[in-house]
């Protein structure tokens, strides 16, 4: 309960903090943010269209993969805590565990992934 | 030591942690580039600066995310100083699951930054906030298996009992593979030098490209905020936090927490960003596996 | 406040234009200015030579930019009509403390910021039709806020139709050689199509600086500017610093003869004598298509002047606006493309 309390503390004064930086930078500058101070930045020049799209992310497989080691990675928290108890077991079972993602990541490798396909 | 006191010296620890590291930074840059002195007072000078002019928003902004993003960094990064024990027994956040916490914080700088990027709607920052997820995810699996292996030996993902397994011998010396890896982790979380695929020059400042103002002040203070975090939880889990002989313990892991903030600016200073796609295959094909041998390594010492 | 920031060095975003004074580049190197990448941390925009007409409007927009207080500095330059206000510096000598006069007068108040030069009001007509307001028939039809949404073509790679962004870029981009103006037609962050509008300004080339800046090694391109390279220290730290195996194998190769590595390499070993490029008939599509956007930048800069002008004049001019992609959009928003 203390953690989740501090928690939220922590974040509301991060929250206040950023809102008094905000109220300390010039009230007295001009408020209103006009139509050309609003246009994003290209270097002088003026996009035609939003910014916002359905972007192009080229290392979607990736992220698969990647999905794959954090689920691992909630085995191991427990494993970690009762390792020394199980003794040499436990590391076989992990590295067996490990391995077989490893063959994961061969696959991948060799499809391509960690390009910019 | 006792909630109140304990977020009072968190909050000072990181304040003070936030002047020197922007004060390191300076001295790191000028030194390399060849320049002169920097003053002590130059970190209140820039905020002053960004403070002095108008915060911009650009074009149908995502407001709320614009604030949640740069509050959130700094909130994520004093969570991670949060769960640091200032000595035996005492951390603001002190449960049995603080390394887990910790990684939770790392998936959501992840978050944060993307958002940083999205929220203005300008397609250089857009660009930085997709290009720092590519590297951002992969990156934290290294985390994760240097900070089980740091948890084997003290069979507990207690930070604290973390820190009181180094009693005898620092894990830097047990786990010679889990500091340079972790230190990774540290450049990408603070978007510095070669893990800066976020805030890059390429991108004419990336995710920050269309802040101003206080925006500005207020990113560069979080990612300063998460440089501390970050030494402090790395001073914990590899040079033995607070353990230390005379001195108080605090003031241990603040000396550690410093020499990790230099060898974390120094390092982003001092080493070239290859483009995403080559330092993708570089952290699956190349350390990854060295985190793998780093936990076998830990293990089998674990169990000798 | 305003006391504590007027001890900051002073935030500048250089509006490179032909004939710039050469040194624009060293300007860096002082420790009372900071040069900023972008102009939303800069308090003064200083415009070093001569905009050619074609770019003043790019100039205007650039202005507007900049957050209040803001001044506007022409470095040997005639300053363009709508901003004939702005200080003008002809002599060297006393830029700098023109430039810290200026930002101390805009904090203290003195000198007032300058208003914008463009008209407030939105880039297109937008209050329309749709339920949100957004002018138009269908999702993504209309000007929401007043501009389209990027419409969906074909990945040249894999022919997934995701959106395709196309966009002017430059001429004042840090990251850009100064002067250029490219079309590019974006794919996530891989080039689908280049074409130039601009060609960059002939002049002092300062490529080895600006590849080490894209390599995120900042300080020791301003090591580079500041003068000697047969410093054995730089060269250590060079070598250190990874950049070699930073920098893809091949890349920027193809046609040319030499890839970015070689070119880096001459760039930052013997800056006077960069190594010749054969540019006949390559232009930047054939260097730049299916780059990420870190490679091409780096492609980009690793040329001397002379190569880079001839390469994009090599490179053909955008195709009028209509039938770029625009005929494939509703007809709802065809005459409000400025």
């Amino acid at each position: 309960m203390t953690t989740l309390i501090t928690i939220f503390l922590v974040l509301g004064l991060s929250v206040l903090f950023t809102a008094g930086l905000r109220t300390a930078s010039g009230t007295d500058l001009a408020d209103h943010i006009t139509n050309p101070q609003q246009r994003p930045v290209l270097g002088g020049s003026d996009p035609k269209t939003h910014a916002w799209q359905r972007f192009h992310v080229r290392y979607y497989t990736m992220t698969l993969v990647f999905v794959a080691f954090e689920m691992e990675m909630m085995f191991m928290y427990p494993w970690a805590v009762v390792f020394v108890e199980e003794g040499p077991k436990a590391l076989a079972e992990m590295g067996m565990f490990l391995t077989i993602l490893s063959v994961g990541i061969l696959y991948g490798w060799r499809e391509g992934i960690f390009r910019w396909e | 030591m006792t909630f109140a006191p304990a977020l009072t010296t968190l909050i000072l620890f990181l304040a003070i942690g936030i002047w020197i590291a922007a004060i390191l930074d300076a001295v790191f840059y000028r030194r390399i580039s060849g320049q002169g002195g920097v003053s002590v007072l130059s970190p209140f000078y820039a905020a002053a600066a960004h403070l002095s002019r108008q915060r911009l928003t650009t074009e149908a902004p995502d407001r709320l995310n614009w604030y949640l993003a740069i509050a959130g960094y700094l909130a994520i990064a004093t969570i991670g100083l949060a769960v640091v024990p200032f000595g035996p027994e005492t951390a603001v956040i002190g449960i049995k699951t603080s390394v887990v916490l910790w990684g939770a914080c790392e998936s959501l700088v992840v978050v944060l930054v993307f958002l940083h990027g999205w929220s203005p709607n300008s397609p250089l920052a857009l660009i930085g906030a997709y290009r720092y997820v590519a590297i951002g995810l992969p990156i934290m699996l290294l985390s994760m298996f240097v900070l089980i292996a740091a948890a084997l030996p003290a069979r507990s993902l207690d930070l604290r009992d973390i820190v009181a397994s180094q009693e005898g011998l620092w894990n830097i010396i047990r786990q010679p593979l889990g500091l340079p890896l972790f230190l990774l982790l540290g450049l990408s979380l603070t978007l510095r030098g070669p893990f800066d695929y976020a805030d890059s020059a390429d991108l004419a400042g990336g995710t920050s490209v269309e802040d101003s103002g206080a925006n500005r002040a207020g990113w560069q203070v979080a990612r300063l905020a998460m440089l501390v975090g970050f030494s402090a939880i790395a001073a914990s889990t590899f040079l033995g936090g607070y353990l230390g002989p005379i001195l108080p313990g605090i003031v241990w892991l603040a000396i550690k927490t410093l020499i990790l903030m230099a060898v974390v600016i120094g390092l982003s200073h001092l080493l070239a960003r290859m483009p995403v796609a080559r330092m993708l295959g570089l952290i699956w094909k190349f350390l990854l596996p060295i985190a793998f041998v780093d936990l076998l390594l830990a293990g089998l010492v674990a169990l000798a | 406040m305003a006391k504590l920031a007027s001890q900051a060095p002073v935030p500048v975003f250089v509006a490179q234009g032909d004939d710039a004074p050469a040194e624009t580049a060293r300007l860096c190197l002082n420790s009372t200015l900071t040069i900023v990448e972008t102009p939303r941390a800069a308090a003064i925009l200083l415009v070093a030579g001569t905009i050619p007409a074609s770019l003043i409007p790019n100039l205007h927009r650039l202005h507007d930019q900049l957050p209040h207080p803001r001044a506007t500095v022409f470095w040997q330059a005639e300053p363009t009509d709508l901003l004939s206000e702005a200080v003008t510096v002809r002599n060297d000598d006393n830029l700098v403390s023109v430039l810290t006069d200026t930002r101390s007068s805009l904090l203290s108040g003195s000198h007032g910021t300058e208003a914008d030069l463009l008209p407030d009001a939105p880039p297109n007509e937008w209050r329309g039709v749709g339920s949100h307001g957004q002018g138009g028939k269908g999702m993504m039809g209309g000007t929401p806020y007043g501009r389209p949404m990027a419409m969906t073509a074909a990945d040249f790679r894999d022919g997934l139709e995701l959106d395709a962004y196309t966009a002017d870029f430059g001429p004042f981009l840090p990251m850009f050689p100064p002067g250029l103006v490219l079309t590019l037609t974006l794919q996530g962050d891989v080039i689908q199509k280049v074409s130039v509008v601009h060609l960059p300004f002939a002049g002092e080339g300062n490529a080895g600086a600006a590849l080490l800046r894209l390599l995120g090694l900042p300080a020791l391109a301003k090591r580079l500017l500041r003068g000697p390279s047969d410093d054995a220290d730089f060269k250590r730290l060079i070598r250190l610093s990874g950049v070699r195996a930073a920098i893809p194998p091949g890349l920027g190769c193809a046609p040319i003869g030499s890839d970015v590595r070689e070119r880096f390499e001459r760039l930052t070993t013997d800056p006077g004598n960069p190594s010749k490029v054969h540019v006949d008939g390559v232009g930047l599509g054939d260097l730049l298509i299916g780059l990420e956007w870190h490679e091409a930048m780096l492609v980009l800069n690793s040329f001397d002047d002379e190569s880079l002008r001839a390469i994009c004049a090599n490179t053909s001019s955008p195709e009028p606006e209509e039938k770029n992609g625009d005929s494939m959009d509703h007809e709802g928003h065809a005459g409000h493309m400025s």
